[in-house]
């Protein structure tokens, strides 16, 4: 407890240096990793004790497009991550708005379990996707590698989307049934456009969800359906660095425009928030 | 009559809405889970017979033993390394000042980007000739060769708090912002300077989100597979030597695997109860 005193303490006293300070420092650690990378991907003959590399070269980009087949393997990581998206946003429409707006006894409950995913790690149902799926022939397919990102994507979807339909003003359905919308109706032109910021925050949480995912898929990959992590992970392996830094460049800047439009749309905060009933 | 009926149709319309989560729950969790445990169950390499050999054989091990003391140093140390980081880091991002939704951006930067890539970037900076060592060789006195970090205990941490820190961070975060200044305001006025303040009312009062948030930060620091499988080098944790046993051993030993899983699983959950319910006791 004295040593807690001490160091909050410390800070207070010091406060504008070491605010400071710690700013930069929390700045360096973010970013130098990606920085390193970034120089890695463009120098040459970068060896020894030498901050910068001597040469410049885009060669390594070459080799990633050539060699490692980033273009094939980018097309694979999207058509995954759109199917994975398509169906958790399927999942998670029906069974948000049941758990959001229509009385479940033991709503709780429920949402605990169906959050279960999440908590457990991956690894240990990987391995049971992998058996059941070999059964199935789904090793190596799109559809295979998406619907088990669905395993993880959908709760997400679903505590997205039970939290905007949840939020939907009641006198606005009201209105439109006493303006006689049916069912469709209301679902289509009244229901859809209000929980639109709901649903893209969603579609981008499990976007960002399946295109990083990485233990589902190396359980279920197969020549046909590599994905970018697991090519990223397997350049590493056959030694590459360069390659592979080039590869990490180009996974990277999907990710930084989802986190302009997490900025933009939704509030970032999310992106972890309502697990804390966990 | 009709009344029941029609709560009959109700009940049955919310049935079949919660029907694609439970599906997905059921078939892509729930039924794999099973799969794992069944697996686990069988002698080594065969589709019929029970056994619990797979883990007796594990536990027994000093090997496993060590394996999951490992895990949990781990993602211990990352999760403590985490709250101490983020509580500063928080007060300080409370404060509007210029520039504040930049580093807000930072922080959330290690959970959108692909992990693997984050390790990448650590081990390359922390990596024997990176900008790191390079930094410590020239600027700092008495060390004249590079430190290990990378395929070490410590890197690992480091790894792992660089990754999975916004969780504890963004909670502590929006634990405060949540607080009611006028909380505050009072003590100020009641003639607590700035230490107090902070220690008596802030504190306490942001505790519970800064733990929930850490709960969180442990929950990923225990699964995590990807970063120790890249950076760990023989530091391996319960999620890769599960891996190894599938991908290093021919034919894989998927039964060995699957024990060592559920034993994982099991702590996973074991560990997250108590922590809940220490969470829960009004704090002193």
């Amino acid at each position: 407890m004295r040593l807690v005193r001490q160091y909050l303490q410390a800070i207070l006293d010091a406060r504008r240096i070491i605010i400071y300070t710690f700013l930069l420092s929390f700045f360096l650690f973010i970013t130098m990793p990606f920085l390193m990378i970034f120089l890695k991907s463009v120098g040459k003959g970068w060896f020894g004790k030498l901050w910068l590399p001597p040469e410049l070269t885009l060669d390594w980009y070459r080799w990633a497009v050539s060699i490692a087949h980033v273009p094939e393997v980018t097309k694979n990581t999207l058509i995954i991550a759109a199917m994975a998206v398509t169906m958790s946003t399927l999942i998670g429409i029906p069974t948000g708005w049941a758990l959001g707006r229509r009385g479940i006894p033991g709503k709780e409950l429920l949402m605990a379990m169906l959050l279960l995913p999440r908590m457990i790690p991956p690894i240990s149902y990987a391995l049971g996707i992998a058996r059941i799926f070999y059964r199935l022939h789904l090793i190596d397919t799109h559809f295979g590698v998406a619907l088990a990102h669905v395993a993880v994507c959908a709760p997400y979807a679903i505590l997205v989307l039970s939290a905007a339909f949840e939020g939907l003003d009641e006198r606005v359905l009201e209105a439109a049934s006493v303006c006689g919308a049916n069912a469709i109706r209301r679902f289509f032109h009244v229901i859809l456009p209000l929980a639109m910021p709901g649903i893209l925050s969603s579609m981008i949480f499990t976007f960002t969800t399946s295109y990083n995912e990485f233990t589902l898929t190396l359980m279920t990959y197969g020549p046909d359906t590599i994905t970018l992590p697991v090519r990223t992970y397997l350049a590493v392996g056959e030694g590459y660095w360069e390659v592979t830094a080039a590869m990490s460049v180009i996974l990277v800047i999907p990710s930084i425009i989802v986190l302009f439009l997490l900025q933009r749309q939704v509030a970032p905060e999310k992106l972890v928030g309502g697990f804390k009933g966990v | 009559m009709r009344d029941f009926l029609k709560q009959r149709r109700q009940n049955l319309i919310t049935l079949l809405m919660l029907a694609p989560g439970l599906a997905g729950f059921f078939g892509l969790f729930f039924y794999p889970m099973l799969v794992t445990v069944a697996l686990s169950l069988r002698p080594e390499g065969q589709s019929s017979g029970w056994t619990i050999e797979n883990y007796v054989n594990f536990l027994n091990d000093p090997h496993g033993r060590d394996v999951i003391l490992l895990t949990f140093t781990i993602a211990i140390s990352a999760t403590a390394l985490s709250i101490l980081f983020s509580i500063p880091l928080a007060l300080i991002l409370r404060e509007k000042f210029r520039g504040h939704r930049f580093f807000r951006l930072l922080m959330i930067i290690p959970r959108v980007v692909p992990g693997l890539i984050g390790a990448l970037g650590l081990m390359l900076l922390f990596g024997s000739r990176g900008w790191f060592n390079l930094f410590l060789i020239r600027f700092v006195p008495f060390i004249k060769g590079p430190i290990r970090v990378v395929h070490t205990l410590h890197g690992l941490i480091i790894f792992y708090l660089w990754l999975y820190f916004p969780f504890t961070c963004l909670t502590s975060l929006s634990a405060l912002e949540a607080l009611d200044p006028a909380v505050e305001e009072a003590a100020m006025v009641a003639g607590a300077n700035r230490w107090q303040v902070l220690r008596h009312i802030v504190l306490p009062l942001i505790m519970p989100g800064v733990l929930a948030g850490s709960v969180l930060t442990f929950m990923a620091c225990f699964g995590a597979f990807s970063v120790p499988l890249l950076t760990g080098g023989n530091y391996r944790p319960l999620s890769v030597t599960i891996y190894k046993q599938i991908e290093v051993f021919i034919p894989a030993r998927w039964s060995t695997a699957s024990a060592i899983a559920v034993i994982m699983a099991a702590l996973q959950v074991a560990f997250l109860s108590l922590y809940m319910r220490i969470l829960r006791r009004p704090m002193a």
